[in-house]
């Protein structure tokens, strides 16, 4: 999105205009869908974050000051509030057995999958990446996506650029060592 | 080289944003562990970038507009409430102030005679003014039908 069209939707969105705030909806709600559903554990809440983050954004905008991009301010709001679903106590400890069959019942096969056997393998990816911390998950989520660039990451977890790529690249090694050691 | 340097490297490579240059390369090509780590790590490369991505359901705009409504209107609510009462709270504390100053400085004495004064003024005025009081009536009936008649008039012009 164009620095000038998103000021522009942003400047709409804090004079009240409800269609503006309805677009900015559409032109993000992939993005934070996807990102929040990839990186929380329980699927079911997806939605119901994914909407809390609107709602913030919603509630911040009249203090949103221009510096950061809209879309770098946006991922601030879904990493805070991942961390904060993250440390929400919760009835059973979120832990996911790598034989669990509940858990690889919502992975749903595609025809390409069983073509190629992958659907075991992936499968197991998602346990293993359920098994990752909360900050890895959230790299790994968000660096696979598609438009997703470093820099964004980097402003919005407020790390360095170096320390995103070393974090991303220990949640791969910790994901591979998992997926050869305990998912063998 | 050490294996230890060659593994670290192992994940830029695979994704593609490291080009193994000749002594990583050297070690790669002659090492089976290190050789075994790329490949497994190329694999999960391939496997992270196929993942598919979850979508919202297509009801998720709407439901969202919804519930920021709800929340704006319960502010709003809040926001009433909180108004009404600062003012309830005003308002008595300065009708609470008046009376307490005029308590004080012996001025409610002077301020009953006051009003003693003021209702009979009032009192004697609505005497006086009663007899007359079909005209005035009239005369705001017919103001009012001019005004209504003008507006309409002017409604029409405008149509």
């Amino acid at each position: 999105m164009h620095a000038v069209n998103e000021r522009e939707l942003v400047e709409r969105c804090r004079s009240g205009d409800d269609g503006a705030f309805q677009e900015l909806i559409d032109q993000y709600k992939d993005l934070v869908f996807a990102l929040i559903a990839r990186t929380v554990q329980d699927s079911s809440r997806a939605e119901d974050l994914a909407q809390e983050v609107f709602l913030r954004i919603h509630r911040g905008l009249p203090y949103f000051r221009g510096e950061a991009r809209l879309s770098t301010w946006i991922y601030r709001i879904v990493a805070n509030v991942c961390v904060q679903e993250q440390a929400r106590p919760r009835a059973a400890a979120p832990s996911v057995s790598l034989d669990d069959e509940r858990v690889s019942a919502h992975v749903t096969p595609s025809a390409a999958d069983r073509q190629f056997g992958d659907l075991e393998l992936r499968d197991r990816l998602e346990k293993a990446i359920a098994r990752l911390p909360a900050n890895y998950r959230l790299l790994i989520a968000a660096h696979y996506l598609d438009g997703v660039l470093y820099e964004d990451l980097a402003d919005a977890l407020q790390l360095p650029l170096g320390t995103v790529k070393t974090q991303l690249f220990r949640a791969k090694q910790q994901l591979r060592r998992l997926l050869e050691t305990d998912l063998k | 080289m050490f294996c230890d340097e060659a593994l670290d490297a192992v994940e830029p490579i695979a994704a593609g944003e490291l080009t193994p240059d000749g002594r990583i390369a050297d070690h790669l090509a002659t090492c089976p562990n290190c050789a075994a780590a790329l490949d497994s790590a190329k694999r999960l490369e391939g496997m992270l970038r196929a993942r598919p991505v979850p979508r919202p359901t297509a009801q998720f705009t709407a439901r969202t507009i919804a519930r920021v409504r709800r929340a704006r209107w319960r502010t709003e609510q809040f926001l009433d409430v909180g108004f009404n009462v600062a003012m309830i709270a005003i308002v008595v504390a300065v009708v609470g102030g008046i009376w307490m100053l005029l308590h004080r400085s012996g001025l409610s004495v002077v301020s009953t005679d006051a009003m003693d004064l003021f209702s009979t003024g009032m009192m004697t005025m609505v005497r006086r003014v009663a007899p007359s009081l079909p005209l005035y009536g009239a005369a705001t009936a017919v103001l009012a039908t001019a005004l209504v008649l003008w507006w309409w008039a002017e409604r029409d012009a405008a149509l």
